[in-house]
């Protein structure tokens, strides 16, 4: 039985046909047909044992075991049979297994989907009274589940635990719940793998996880007295070296050859994002991460690739609202891994990509997009794309009444944001380029892309909370290097007159106008720092360079003067002093 | 012509079993009440569980106004002590009685195909069928937040004498069938 391909072979959609959607149920119709007609086949009774217990243990065994992440085991014949009618709606849905792209893309890693004729099957079981089957066979499924109790990689070398459980409230809709956990290690490590144990699968529906290598997410965590934090997963927690983490039921990502692994350096936390659906009563959570650490350095280092659009802007009751991106990539790489993000709006995902000869490979097709089943799709074999390769996503969003995921009600217009009432549109691409020189050609090239997407995100976020101080000097300095210095300059001056008392902020702003040449302003605002905090040896010195611009050479030598005073120790301030001194001669 | 409902169809007892096990009609109630609400749920159904807060918040504004609750467990192979517990963890106690309907002679009575399903009986006669509200549009699809509270919707015109808007809708949850087998 195939484990890859959810259609029986000739059957696959034509997906360059004018209305792809069409041929695919007109296909999956003849095959139906053709399984009414298959007269033989279907005289056979349907057993448990013969023909459904196989399946249960091969499609759903991994989340429906005892301690899974599923709700309930279906790994006896008792369990299978009290929800044969359950089986046979969902699996018809196609909600179960949880698998939503079509089954023509890939393959990925964990693919098993059901075929239509084994859909059929489950149905006719169901209908006929869900069946046993011969004494003799399999009783329980549970010994063709060898990780049921276990970690699937195998036994963790460091497991990380919430040092007290998480309650989560007994009633509401999605809930999220951010935690930062440091990773205790007293030296860097080599990380092969990750494996993520919800603790409590009833509750909790699927993790993202960052590192963070800055004490930025601690802070936040520290500042909330519960444990973990409510809000967004800092801009400074980010995939190490180009690499997926997260989890969603079902899926483990299998553990890296050592010359793909990533560096964790000391002092890093994990930053955990749990997406929890609340049970109807308090319930204590309490996940584990177990971490996988090999012997070598990697030898290669992917990149993470983020097509999408943060100038997303949905009218209320706009219900075909298309968001398209693209990239051309300027090396060879292999695709390793693709994952689609986007909330509750997004009705149809798909990502393409086309191959310098014009021709195009499907990359993944999700129509009935789910918020809450975001799988990371990794490629069984890696897909070549040579240099030139076009990347695309396009991507339809439904904000009308008649989206019942729809997070208001009545539809407002919704613009780019991370919560989940906001909305976004990312397709992110793990891409494995072939040595160093290229990775950093591709980001040296891909750079300047996200960070102008960014930018956008973060004038949105600014118009709603245009008191923030952190976001307005974030942006900043994105713009600065993105050679906007304009931009930078606005966003300078809004974050000192929000906080005009503080000196970084007048040196912030006097660094961005040095940028646009405009001398005297930026001498004006180092000059405002330096009186708020004389000691502050950066403007001192900035101030300098920009006196020595302006040819003030006395005066540029007393600022750098006070550097050395200040940093006595500081070998650059001496340096610049002495070349001071030296242009003060000429 | 008289009234056939009233001359020959004298009022069934619909036989199910207290938690201690002892057989009781379930269409008996205290006089005075006004209509009897059976919750059919089941402990590891994950949307009946979800809708607890919802039916105990229910069952605190209507049971004021003479409305009994039950809170039925058809499935045969939950015991009276796995239901207890569910009843204390889900804060149950108290506010509703629970009882098991092994033989799905209420569920036949009531016409009641998912677990949570509510059936309102009043006068002898389901006067509301189906849904809690509308947040699960089938499974895995849900609203956010209900935007029709069909059962609470349905006990205030009940309890005003006015028949309910919508006398079934369909319920969305697990299939009471599986558990027959």
């Amino acid at each position: 039985m195939s484990r890859v391909h959810g259609r029986p072979e000739g059957l696959h959609c034509d997906r360059f046909a004018a209305r792809p959607r069409d041929r695919c149920r007109a296909g999956l119709q003849a095959c139906l047909a053709l399984l009414l007609f298959a007269a033989p086949v279907f005289a056979q009774p349907v057993t448990y044992t013969k023909d459904v217990a196989p399946l249960l243990a091969d499609r759903c065994g991994m989340c429906h075991h005892p301690g899974g992440s599923a709700p309930f085991a279906l790994l006896t014949y008792a369990d299978a049979k009290r929800h044969a009618a359950q089986i046979a709606k969902v699996t018809a849905d196609r909600f179960m297994p949880p698998w939503k792209a079509d089954p023509a893309d890939g393959p990925f890693v964990g693919q098993h989907p059901l075929s239509a004729s084994e859909i059929a099957l489950l149905r006719r079981w169901s209908d006929a009274g869900a069946p046993d089957g011969p004494q003799s066979a399999t009783r329980n499924l549970q010994s063709a589940i060898p990780w049921a109790d276990g970690w699937q990689l195998g036994k963790p070398d460091l497991v990380i635990t919430l040092p007290q459980p998480y309650t989560l409230p007994a009633e509401g809709t999605d809930a999220f719940h951010i935690f930062v956990l440091p990773i205790p290690v007293d030296r860097g490590r080599f990380v092969r793998g990750l494996e993520f144990r919800p603790g409590n699968p009833k509750v909790v529906h699927h993790a993202n996880i960052r590192i963070d290598t800055t004490p930025a997410s601690r802070r936040l965590d520290d500042a909330d007295p519960a444990p973990g934090y409510d809000g967004l997963i800092s801009r400074t927690a980010t995939y190490p070296d180009g690499h997926f983490l997260g989890w969603t039921p079902g899926q483990v990502a299998p553990l890296l050859p050592d010359d793909l692994s990533w560096r964790l350096e000391k002092n890093t936390d994990l930053v955990v994002e749990l997406h929890m659906q609340p049970s109807g009563k308090p319930e204590q959570v309490s996940p584990s991460i177990g971490l996988y650490f090999g012997d070598a350095a990697p030898t290669r280092t992917p990149a993470m690739l983020r097509l999408g659009r943060q100038s997303l802007d949905i009218p209320a009751g706009d219900a075909n609202y298309i968001v398209t991106d693209a990239y051309t990539l300027p090396v060879d790489v292999e695709l390793e891994a693709i994952q689609p993000h986007a909330h509750y709006r997004a009705r149809d995902v798909r990502g393409e990509a086309t191959l310098p000869d014009g021709s195009k490979k499907p990359l993944i097709d999700i129509a009935d997009w789910d918020f809450r089943w975001q799988h990371v799709y990794r490629f069984v074999t890696p897909m070549r794309l040579p240099r030139g390769t076009r990347v695309s996503m396009r991507y339809t969003y439904d904000n009308s009444a008649a989206n019942a995921r729809n997070p208001q009600r009545p539809p407002v217009r919704a613009r780019w944001g991370q919560r989940s009432a906001e909305e976004m549109g990312d397709l992110w691409l793990q891409v494995l380029p072939r040595n160093g020189r290229d990775l950093e050609t591709l980001s040296r090239d891909f750079r300047p892309k996200v960070a102008a997407e960014d930018v956008k995100g973060y004038e949105v976020e600014i118009e709603k909370h245009p008191g923030d101080v952190g976001l307005h000097d974030d942006v900043a300095l994105l713009y600065l290097e993105l050679g906007k210095s304009d931009g930078a300059i606005a966003h300078f001056t809004a974050s000192v007159a929000l906080k005009p008392q503080s000196a970084a902020a007048h040196y912030n702003l006097g660094t961005a106008l040095t940028v646009a040449r405009r001398l005297d302003e930026a001498a004006a605002e180092y000059r405002q720092a330096l009186r708020i905090d004389p000691a502050y040896a950066n403007a001192h010195n900035n101030l300098g360079n920009v006196l020595l611009s302006q040819k003030h050479y006395d005066a540029a030598i007393q600022e750098f003067t006070e550097v050395v005073r200040l940093q006595p120790e500081s070998a650059a301030a001496a340096k610049n002093l002495a070349a001071a001194r030296a242009l003060a001669k000429k | 012509m008289y009234d056939r409902s009233v001359l020959f169809l004298p009022l069934l007892a619909v036989l199910v079993q207290t938690l201690s096990g002892a057989p009781v009609d379930a269409l008996q109630a205290p006089a005075g009440t006004k209509a009897i609400v059976f919750l059919f749920t089941s402990t590891d159904c994950p949307i009946s569980n979800r809708y607890a807060p919802e039916v105990r918040r229910i069952a605190e504004a209507f049971g004021r106004k003479g409305v009994v609750f039950r809170i039925v467990y058809p499935n045969p192979s939950e015991t009276a002590k796995a239901i207890r517990e569910h009843m204390a963890a889900y804060s149950y106690a108290g506010i509703a009685e629970g009882m098991r309907d092994p033989k799905l002679a209420l569920v036949k009575f009531a016409g009641a195909t998912v677990t949570p399903e509510a059936v309102v009986v009043a006068g002898g006669t389901v006067v509301y069928r189906g849904r809690i509200d509308d947040r699960y549009v089938d499974l895995g699809r849900e609203r956010p937040a209900p935007t029709e509270r069909d059962l609470f919707d349905a006990l205030t015109a009940i309890v005003a004498g006015k028949p309910a808007p919508h006398a079934t809708r369909q319920a969305v949850g697990c299939f009471i069938s599986d558990f027959a087998r």
